[in-house]
């Protein structure tokens, strides 16, 4: 099923949870609403549901005004952070709700009821828990009989709110390839809230940044994280370094390293930022770019951050600057070693605007 | 700093054999001595004094209306009970507020008052006192107003009760189920009730508890008729007051063993919830050891 909104706002108080939104998600997608928190990505999670009613605006599901569909009609399969699992009621149990309580002449005979909870149950790797109770399992196994739950009534669209919020991250991990394989397999339309950007990079075929109640961008993760239309969705997807942009001779300069050539120095005005992710900065010989010292080395698995101080940088706060291990066993940056900075990439915004 | 330390961890336990000494004495001062002293003064004269005074038609009628009454108002704070803690709980709604410092009336104004209320609205000079004569319905100085009375007074402990279990538990439970296709009736029955069921239970043996044993509205609005409209409490203050000692203690007595029973069933339910837990892991473990 195909869902759009159009024009939803929402407001609580004097609190605009969210403001005019527009957008398509098409059948079979799965998408990732991506913010802070308070930037209305839950609140727009629970309009689609229909736990919430907009203030304005429309949800089309499929084309048809569903705004003012009441939840149990919408057929959507929700699932929250916190499972939100009957405690009183054994796994299968919680599996079957949504079967039981159908109206009598749409109800499944109890043994089908039996057959499609232990299919479900095996779905999600859980055949051997059935008569547990959700006190007796894990975060990880309670969230995937959260999950069967949803699907047994076979939704049409599934929302996700922060759904692996709650888990340590290598039960997200697994959770979220997991979740991957499940959504291209069963191929409904899914959408998930979540705060941290990998895991909508990880998991989603399109991100829609949210900030303040807008859609700050929407795209495939490879596009939003690599071509960033404001400097909160650079900021928010992934680590980034953030240098003034200076204005001399007519020229624009990072440090001593003249940008004017690439730089979208359109402005010239004297408030422009460059955003420069770690993975961008190169690290050569002192004379070869901006003179800096290695103020620290971290080597996280296969990865090596290095925190450099540049000349002419406040000491307090060093660029971070990420280089391969492999890069490292070459080079073996030493702490209090001068080295030279370059930039690959980075990217230019005026600055003062909206910062996380 | 050993020597240092030394003093002050009998200083320590100084003080805390002091705390226990002192609670302990004030415990046994104030509660078990009087509690005792009910069952002495019952049963001084004998068992057979004792249940004749039990046995007495009068005592007989009295313990009925009693059970009659509490049998009525405690359904009914049952229902608003949970009605109320539902709305307060689970929705926002203005007037919130004002809803939760109704619900808390009762405890704040003398039951007198709240007995003098009534006869104010119901009695036969008061708002509602003509029109019910007219149509010969009595309310004061007759069980409807006893009940009437009752309800009022009892009607904080269930929601009290409910509101900080419900709020404790969220929403989640409840949308998930409607989103699962169930109705509201089934979201209740199926999900928020079973959810509530012990803190409900702990509310209606404490509501019932104050039911069958309230005095002050009660004395009020009944008009002390014997056999006809006298509860338990009114019974034995007017056997104590025609000096019929042993008679009040042997119906006091009763109602003292009511209220021990609301204490064991108390102890009973905060016993039986994490033990609810226990047993299933019990049966867990036992359950993988065999296969």
């Amino acid at each position: 099923m195909s869902i759009a909104l159009r024009g939803i706002a929402k407001q609580f108080g004097e609190f605009a949870a969210v403001k005019d939104i527009d957008l398509d998600v098409p059948t079979g997608a799965l998408i990732a609403l991506l913010g802070p928190s308070g930037c209305g990505k839950t609140t727009l999670l629970r309009i689609i549901a229909g736990l919430e009613t907009p203030d304005q605006g429309q949800v089309l599901f499929d084309g048809r005004d569903a705004t003012l569909w009441p939840i149990r009609d919408r057929n959507v399969g929700f699932v929250f952070q916190h499972y939100a699992l009957f405690r009183h009621m054994s796994v299968s149990e919680n599996v079957a709700f949504g079967l039981k309580v159908k109206r009598r002449r749409e109800r499944p005979p109890a043994a089908e009821i039996r057959n499609k909870v232990r299919s479900l149950l095996e779905l999600v790797q859980l055949g051997w828990a059935g008569e547990r109770y959700p006190a007796q399992l894990s975060g990880g196994q309670r969230q995937r009989v959260a999950l069967a739950r949803a699907l047994a009534v076979a939704p049409d669209v599934l929302l996700l709110d922060e759904p692996f919020g709650a888990l340590d991250s290598q039960v997200r991990h697994e959770l979220r390839r997991w979740l991957r394989r499940l959504h291209d397999e069963l191929h409904f339309t899914s959408i998930f809230v979540t705060h941290d950007q990998q895991e909508a990079i990880e998991v989603a075929d399109t991100i829609v940044v949210l900030n303040r109640g807008r859609i700050e961008q929407c795209g495939v993760p490879s596009e939003v994280y690599d071509v960033p239309t404001s400097a909160f969705v650079h900021r928010f997807l992934g680590q980034v370094n953030e240098l003034p942009v200076r204005f001399r001779d007519g020229r624009a300069w990072l440090g001593p390293i003249d940008i004017s050539a690439a730089a979208e120095v359109r402005t010239g005005s004297a408030d422009n930022i460059a955003l420069i992710r770690p993975h961008e900065i190169e690290i050569g010989s002192q004379a070869s770019g901006w003179p800096a010292t290695v103020a620290a080395v971290r080597v996280i698995g296969p990865i090596v951050r290095l925190e450099l101080c540049a000349e002419g940088q406040p000491l307090n706060e060093p660029l971070e600057a990420e280089i391969s291990r492999e890069r490292y066993a070459a080079e073996r940056f030493a702490v209090g070693q001068k080295v030279g900075l370059r930039f690959r990439r980075w990217q230019v915004y005026p600055a003062g605007a909206a910062a996380i | 700093m050993a020597a240092a330390k030394l003093p002050s961890a009998m200083d320590a336990r100084l003080s805390r054999l002091l705390l226990i000494a002192v609670a302990l004495v004030f415990l046994g001062l104030f509660l078990a001595l009087p509690l005792l002293v009910v069952f002495v003064q019952a049963l001084s004269k004998g068992i057979g004094t004792y249940l004749l005074a039990v046995a007495d038609p009068m005592a007989l009628a009295a313990i009925k209306l009693t059970l009659t009454v509490a049998a009525i108002a405690v359904p009914c704070n049952l229902v608003f009970g949970v009605a109320a803690a539902w709305a307060i709980a689970k929705f926002e709604f203005r007037g919130k507020s004002t809803l939760i410092t109704l619900i808390d009336l009762p405890f704040a104004v003398s039951p007198v008052i709240a007995g003098l209320v009534f006869i104010l609205l119901f009695g036969s000079h008061g708002w509602f006192g003509a029109p019910l004569r007219a149509h010969h319905v009595r309310v004061v100085f007759a069980v409807p107003g006893i009940v009437l009375a009752t309800v009022f007074v009892t009607f904080p402990f269930i929601a009290r009760e409910l509101i900080p279990v419900m709020q404790a538990q969220g929403k989640d439970d409840e949308e998930t189920a409607l989103s699962l296709g169930a109705t509201g009736w089934q979201t209740f029955w199926r999900v928020t009730l079973p959810n509530i069921r012990w803190g409900l239970l702990y509310g209606v043996l404490l509501c019932n508890a104050r039911a069958m044993g309230e005095f002050g509205a009660v004395s009020v609005v009944s008009g002390h008729i014997r056999g006809q409209t006298n509860t338990l409490p009114l019974h034995v203050e007017i056997l104590y007051n025609e000096y019929n000692y042993t008679a009040a203690f042997a119906v006091a007595s009763l109602l003292a063993l009511l209220a021990l029973l609301t204490l064991a069933g108390k102890s009973f339910l905060e016993w039986r919830q994490p033990e609810l837990r226990h047993v299933a892991h019990a049966r867990d473990r036992t359950r993988r050891a065999i296969t």
